[in-house]
């Protein structure tokens, strides 16, 4: 589908380009965070919640998910992460694809070697190489990769039940300086408009390419084109600059706040200091 | 007698080595509604962001409201608040003007630095959405607007502080019809009595709307400064500075059915 629509040839004949597949990526970028901003606006229970607690709340069970030096604790934050997902009507089957698989591969690329080099006792031995599989290696390789995916499935969920802008009044309401607000806001608000750009250099490319480039020629093309969207991006920046200036801008951004907390707010925000509070504290 | 808005005395500015003004002199009264005309490159942007004192003259002297127009006097926090309180420019891309997160965002933005009350941004936060018609777009990302709604929601950020001096670039640029109509009439009817509104545009059809004065520039000089109606009915001059083209056709009919007239480059497009 989406081949089609941005142009580029579905016979199978042309080759996709870096260009291209550097565009695909983006336009996906784009539809996932259209797709974000629709599910943050469905009624759910993280939605419901005051967007600075749930920020407070769900990065406090992140510091517990990496502060647990129990599996069954970590398993508990996993299961509650999942809990919350599916009252905040998020999927297991979205939250596979867009954390689960990708952490799991890259997580589990990273201790791999753990589970043979960890010493300790030996619980199977691999045909042919006869290296051993040892218990403490993989109840280290169990807790990086539960970590890595209960903490990761934790941050989508503010990502995914909480508008953007919402995200960046709570960062700036709980004390994170103006300035990197200001510069994420619009890192996210100016990519759409260079994705337009870069998807427009893209079609205007094709449309006037009528036989196939060789390797050479496709890179210096891939190399204009990132030359000319960098050209564009301080273009762009400069003149925002400039809009900025013109409406009183003097190096420090002043936000608005309008969020209400309700008791229920409170509550949810209490258990999840309490979980990251219980672990210190109760561990040895 | 009506005191001055902007006075520039032989003013020049270049883009490194690409001139942009030459020779600029002219005087804008406070009130006046003032076109400037021009094909493209022909200093109007320019211009327009020199009285919003963003560029500065290389040579020559400007000045707004009786105070120069200089990178050091804007130094001055004192003076820069003093002048952004008073003058707004609504820029030609609205991508470039609105760079908040949401529409609300982007109506508080300039109250916001110039030190209103937060309670206050908020009311006029409400008052100009209700006012454009915005309202229910407070909560959308700019990125999300059609080009007439991010057209509206721009003026909105701007005209929220009622700036004494409006400055407008481009404003019917890449509108469709319908939301270009909607503009115009906003234009005509709504900055209201005394405030200053000069709109750099090549879009001859919306001048005699939106302005009183007309202000032709060429390659970064004065051409020619008079009443619009002067102005629009000298032909010679908005075809020597590529306003208008002599247009050449039929309608429908045979060959000799047809017939020639101008046409202004927003018609060409």
């Amino acid at each position: 589908m989406a081949d089609q629509r941005y142009g580029i040839c579905g016979c199978g004949r042309g080759r996709r380009g870096a260009l291209d597949s550097l565009v695909l990526g983006l336009v996906n970028a784009e539809a996932y965070a259209l797709d974000a901003e629709a599910t943050a606006t469905r009624p759910g229970f993280l939605q419901s919640v005051d967007p600075r607690i749930k920020v407070l709340a769900l990065v406090a069970l992140i510091v517990a998910t990496t502060a647990t030096r129990s599996l069954v604790v970590l398993a508990a934050l996993f299961v509650a992460a999942v809990a919350l997902a599916l009252i905040s009507r998020i999927g297991p089957g979205r939250l596979a694809r867009q954390v689960w698989v990708g952490v799991l591969i890259f997580s589990g690329i990273i201790v791999l070697p753990a589970i043979f080099l960890v010493p300790g006792t030996p619980i199977v031995h691999l045909p042919v190489v006869g290296w051993a599989i040892t218990l403490q290696g993989l109840r280290s390789a169990a807790f990086v990769v539960g970590r890595a995916e209960t903490a990761a499935t934790l941050a989508l969920l503010i990502v995914l039940t909480t508008p953007w802008p919402h995200v960046l009044k709570a960062l700036a309401s709980l004390g994170v300086p103006a300035a990197a607000v200001a510069v994420l806001g619009m890192t996210y608000r100016y990519v759409f408009v260079l994705i337009e750009a870069a998807r427009h250099m893209m079609e205007a490319r094709r449309s006037r390419i009528v036989a196939p480039l060789d390797g050479r020629e496709r890179r210096r093309m891939l190399m204009t084109a990132i030359g000319m969207l960098l050209a564009k991006t301080f273009a762009l920046g400069s003149d925002v600059h400039a809009a900025m200036i013109a409406r009183g801008y003097r190096g420090e951004v002043r936000l608005l706040h309008d969020f209400h907390t309700r008791p229920p707010d409170w509550v949810f925000l209490a258990i999840a200091l309490a979980v990251p509070a219980l672990i210190l504290g109760l561990q040895p | 007698m009506t005191a001055t808005a902007f006075q520039f005395d032989d003013v020049t500015f270049a883009y490194r080595t690409q001139r942009a003004l030459e020779g600029v002199s002219l005087t804008i009264r406070s009130g006046e509604r003032v076109a400037l005309l021009g094909a493209n490159g022909s200093g109007k942007s320019t211009l327009l962001r020199m009285m919003d004192a963003l560029c500065f003259p290389a040579s020559g002297t400007a000045t707004a409201f009786a105070a120069p127009l200089t990178e050091a006097a804007f130094q001055d926090d004192a003076t820069n608040y003093a002048f952004r309180r008073r003058v707004g420019l609504v820029f030609q891309n609205p991508d470039v003007q609105l760079f908040n997160p949401t529409v609300s965002d982007e109506l508080a933005f300039g109250p916001l630095q110039l030190g209103w009350e937060k309670p206050k941004v908020r009311d006029a936060v409400d008052t100009v959405s209700a006012r454009f018609g915005i309202a229910h777009l407070k909560d959308r990302p700019p990125h999300r607007l059609s080009g007439g709604e991010k057209k509206r929601v721009a003026l909105a950020s701007v005209l929220i502080t009622e700036p004494d001096v409006l400055l407008l670039d481009e404003p019917t640029a890449a509108l469709d019809p319908a939301s270009r109509a909607n503009l115009v009439g906003f234009l005509a009817r709504e900055p209201g009595a005394g405030r200053t509104v000069v709109t750099a545009t090549h879009d001859l059809d919306i001048v005699e709307d939106i302005a009183d004065r007309a202000i032709v520039l060429a390659e970064g000089r004065v051409v020619a400064d008079g009443p619009v109606l002067a102005v629009l009915h000298d032909v010679d001059l908005l075809r020597r500075t590529h306003l208008v083209f002599e247009h050449r056709h039929s309608h429908g009919g045979p060959p000799a059915g047809s017939h020639g007239h101008m046409h202004s480059s927003r018609q060409e497009g």
